[in-house]
């Protein structure tokens, strides 16, 4: 009872402080990217390891503590870390009421219904910004990130370039093909370059499909980002429709380096210049 | 071929409107209505035979439809026709209308291998996921025969080793899903049995061994026909009964072992070909072995073709593997009230009763005082930022570890009398309250909060759970009514309103979409999200459930004797049973909503209660839920420990130290 007390004094203490929050815990890989990309470092994120191996940069600290697993953060380390804040989006909503025992939950939503990915990547991080009074911060940030995709846009549109299939590869006989809503549409769409894929996407912007989808289009190309899992090259090169799609027959299949899919604008920043990169690459000496 | 059927003379005389024959008719023009009405849409104005044969290289939809479409009918064809084959030999060689391919494990035990090599040796992969998957499923077939080879390979042990052997190996399976999960993706998809081609690689791969494995079948014809009698019968006709078990269910799992390598884990088919086939009246083993994979194969081929016509207009990639088990559940629902059971005891010997402990009352007091020690070490012990704590005194974490604590024991305290009943109720060792589907009604429920109302806190979560434990449980009073609440019938329901709500996880998960994770995490029983108050509830629900069941133990020891028996000693058998379900479901129920439908507790339990000299109805009942306790009180201390910062949920700790020990016991037996 004596500890309950004390912890509603420091609720109470934490919103009653002027100064924005300085120890932060954060939950989610989109939101702790963003929370880099405006200067702060959390105390504390949610499976660093995972963050370390598929989103990279910005990279975090070492020092940074390893909450465990997104879906149930530690609530007796998290309580002794005592942090200010604590940061979630609405899919680790369920363990909202635990959270907010410890400290102030903000839940910020990246994806959502109602804004395509990349404007709720700015949104959010406006949001941000705002919690922690680094409005210019972040205002900066979109502009620097809006001002860096037109200047792709205008590299690109120099060459001649096909619709995008945008992809990640589950196995030989399966891909991941991202269309509406994601954070990759919303960057194809600020740098001019046409989706192949018009269909339906799930809440994330993706949507599961056996490969032979991609002979819908022929003219396509297909752009997916590593890593590959395990064994999918071996079995591509055994697949005869494969081998057999206008797109790989002709070369207009590109692998680009690992980005996060469901994260925030600096995941856009890096897949924009990882298209301007390789395209001009390949279009550019026609 | 329905003239073979009419002449042996073992098969009652079948006109045609009662054999299979009517139904794969049916099933053929569905499947030529759908072949027809596809390749329309896929080659206007373009030779279809030449596209199937010899496509033209330059039309993209020709080699969509040579090197994509036919390969993938082919394929359904097949891997129905094997997974149906293997049923059959399976169903006859255990004498169990419900034994199936996944009877043995081989489908968790080569959805393991997979995770394992995904995870830890990529480079076996490259050789073949076929063979990976191949070693995984026939090391966990091996397993469960092993367990089993003590006592002659007899169809009850069998089958309650593949179970246990299966849960064990879909408790470390889940727990490597919950930790690595992105890695995992790919695995989704293969368990989930996706059908989708695009070589003739899989059909190559495939033909070959379907056919050795007819010819090998072959020579086994006549003695597995012989099986239809008792041991002692078949004995004395002189057909050697371990070699000829052992032989022909390595048969089985080598088809179904192929099948699963190749396209994933297609469970349904090969349970329900057989069964219907033998309910239209193919009662021969030879009738059965003509007609069970051929409604195999249309069954698979006519579900297939209408997923990819219905896939067009669905965002997410329907897996037919999942898809199959989706529309099997109601069809086992509609065939149950149709299905002949030999009703009571199970053939084949039944399990030895271990020794009677003298004293129950010491024995019931020892497990007291290691449950009370458990509970202090779980409260006590922990690990925090400094490495390993021991701290009382520290009020805040105490607030943070006893609301855990006591859920944990409260749910396996039900879990296990539950188990108990349940087992003692249909004279079964498989019986779990998990069979009884409540504990997957409940999560039905929560999938649907999940999905509908994405936002939404624990109390939502819990009213809608209830809702789904509540359904079920009626669902199952209707539906078992009529038959008296007969024992197989009961545990028949369940188990296909567990297969139901197994095909809309997977389903889920192999979506990929992220809060499938959520999902997992509460399935396998997470005592994380558990309040104060809940604790509270549970715990006070347990104890007045505990209550209830203490006056029922007459009937918990006369019920198992046979239904003759217990009715001539004054049970009265529709009332005794309808009490005790009633009982059995509201504390599944309960222990559900805490730490999800994972309930190897329920299994384990009353079996370590027994192996502890606890025969009697009350001081197994006890002596269980003493036990459930302090198992679940440790699964959850170790599930917050072992990995720190990560944390384990309890129920899958539960399965795993539970499982482990329950193979070891079995084994020595």
């Amino acid at each position: 009872m004596r500890a309950w007390l004390a912890l509603c004094l420091l609720l109470i203490g934490c919103v009653a402080q002027a100064a924005p929050p300085q120890r932060i815990a954060v939950i989610d890989w989109g939101i702790a990217e963003t929370l880099l990309g405006l200067g702060v470092t959390p105390i504390a994120v949610a499976q660093t390891e995972g963050y370390r191996r598929w989103v990279g940069t910005p990279a975090l600290p070492e020092d940074v503590v390893d909450l465990g697993l997104r879906i149930e953060p530690n609530l007796e380390l998290l309580s002794q870390l005592k942090p200010d804040l604590i940061l979630i989006t609405p899919q680790f909503a369920a363990s909202r009421a635990q959270l907010e025992r410890i400290a102030p939950v903000q839940s910020l939503a990246i994806y959502s219904r109602e804004a395509e990915g990349y404007v709720g990547a700015q949104q959010v991080t406006r949001e941000l910004a705002a919690l922690l009074e680094r409005e210019a911060e972040g205002e900066a940030l979109i502009e620097r990130i809006d001002a860096r995709l037109l200047q792709v846009r205008q590299r690109l549109s120099q060459y001649p370039l096909p619709a995008f299939y945008i992809a990640t590869f589950l196995d030989a006989r399966h891909v991941r093909l991202f269309g509406k809503q994601s954070l990759y549409q919303g960057v194809l769409d600020r740098v001019g370059l046409r989706n192949a894929w018009q269909g339906p996407t799930n809440y994330w912007g993706f949507t599961q499909a056996g490969i032979e989808r991609l002979a819908e289009q022929p003219q396509a190309a297909l752009i997916y980002l590593e890593p590959l899992p395990p064994g999918t090259a071996q079995g591509l090169a055994d697949s005869a429709l494969w081998q057999r799609l206008p797109m790989v027959r002709e070369q207009r299949v590109y692998g680009l380096p690992p980005v996060w899919s469901f994260n925030g604008l600096l995941a856009a920043e890096r897949f924009a210049g990882l298209l301007e990169q390789r395209l001009s690459k390949e279009y550019g000496h026609d | 071929m329905t003239e073979s059927v009419a002449r042996l003379p073992l098969g009652p005389r079948q006109g045609f409107n009662a054999s299979p024959f009517w139904l794969c008719a049916l099933l053929l023009l569905g499947v030529a209505a759908l072949v027809i009405n596809d390749l329309t849409l896929r080659l206007p104005g373009t030779p279809w035979l030449q596209a199937l044969w010899q496509p033209d290289e330059g039309d993209i939809r020709q080699l969509v439809v040579h090197y994509s479409w036919l390969p993938r009918l082919c394929m359904a064809a097949l891997c129905g026709a094997t997974l149906a084959l293997a049923g059959t030999v399976m169903q006859q060689v255990l004498r169990n209308p419900l034994a199936s391919p996944t009877t043995l494990g081989v489908a968790s035990g080569a959805q393991l291998a997979l995770v394992v090599a995904t995870l830890w040796a990529p480079g076996l992969l490259l050789i073949g996921r076929e063979w990976v998957a191949m070693a995984g499923g026939g090391a966990a077939a091996l397993l469960v025969f092993s367990l089993a080879w003590k006592r002659g390979l007899a169809p009850l042990t069998l089958i309650l080793a593949g179970l246990v052997v299966s849960l064990y190996l879909s408790a470390l399976n889940t727990s490597l899903m919950l930790i690595q999960q992105q890695d995992m993706n790919a695995v989704f998809i293969w368990g989930s049995g996706s059908l989708s081609q695009n070589s003739w690689n899989g059909v190559d791969f495939l033909l070959p061994r379907l056919g050795l494995g007819l010819l090998l079948l072959l020579p086994l014809l006549r003695p597995l026909g012989l099986l239809e009698l008792d041991d002692n019968g078949a004995k004395s006709l002189g057909v050697p009964l371990q070699f000829l078990r052992f032989s022909s269910l390595t048969l089985a799992v080598f088809l179904s072992a192929c099948v699963v390598s190749v396209v994933g884990v297609i469970g349904f088919i090969g349970l329900a070909a057989p069964a219907l086939v033998r309910l239209l009246g193919a009662r021969t083993l030879r009738a059965r072995l003509i007609w069970a994979p051929t409604l195999g194969a249309l069954l698979l081929c006519v579900t297939d073709l209408s997923i990819q016509y219905l896939a067009g207009s669905l965002a997410e990639l329907i897996p037919t593997g999942a898809a199959t088990a989706l529309l099997g559940a109601p069809l086992l629902l509609w065939l149950l009230p149709r299905l002949q059971l030999s009703g009571g005891q199970p053939r084949g010997e039944s399990a030895a009763a271990p020794l009677r402990y003298p004293r129950p009352t010491l024995r019931l007091l020892q497990l007291g005082a290691v449950l009370l020690a458990s509970l202090l070490l779980a409260l006590a012990i922990g690990k925090g930022l400094e490495g390993w704590q021991w701290q009382l005194s520290d009020l805040q974490l105490l607030d943070w570890r006893l609301p855990r604590v006591t859920a944990a024991a409260a749910a396996g305290l039900m879990l296990a009398i539950a188990g108990t009943l349940i087992q003692r109720l249909t004279g079964n060792p498989m019986a779990s309250p998990e069979v009884l589907g409540i504990s997957a009604g409940a999560a039905l429920g929560l999938i649907a909060v999940l999905f509908l109302l994405p936002y939404s806190g624990l109390p939502a979560q819990l009213a809608l759970g209830g809702l789904g434990a509540l359904l079920t449980l009626l669902l199952l009073l209707g539906m078992s009514r009529r038959s008296g609440f007969a024992a197989e019938r009961v545990l028949l329901i369940g188990i296909a309103i567990s297969a139901f709500f197994d095909a809309l996880q997977v389903i889920i998960l192999a979506g990929g979409d992220p809060r499938g994770q959520n999902l997992l995490s509460w399935l396998s029983g997470s005592t994380y999200f558990v309040t104060a108050q809940t604790a509270f509830g549970v715990l006070l629900c347990a104890a007045l459930l505990l209550l209830a069941a203490l006056p029922c133990a007459r009937w918990l020891e006369l019920l198992p004797l046979g239904d003759s028996s217990a009715k001539a000693l004054g049970v009265h058998l529709g009332k005794s049973r309808f009490y005790l379900l009633l009982l059995a479901a509201l504390l599944t129920a309960g222990a559900t909503l805490v730490v999800g439908p994972l309930s190897f507790i329920g299994l384990l339990a009353p079996h370590l209660a027994r192996l502890l000299g606890l025969t009697r109805a009350l001081p197994q009942l006890l002596g269980a839920a003493l036990l459930g306790a302090t198992v679940m009180v440790l699964a959850d201390w170790l599930g917050r420990n072992l990995l720190f910062p990560i944390q384990l949920p309890a129920g899958l700790l539960a399965s795993l130290v539970g499982g482990a020990y329950f193979m070891l016991c079995l084994r020595k037996r």
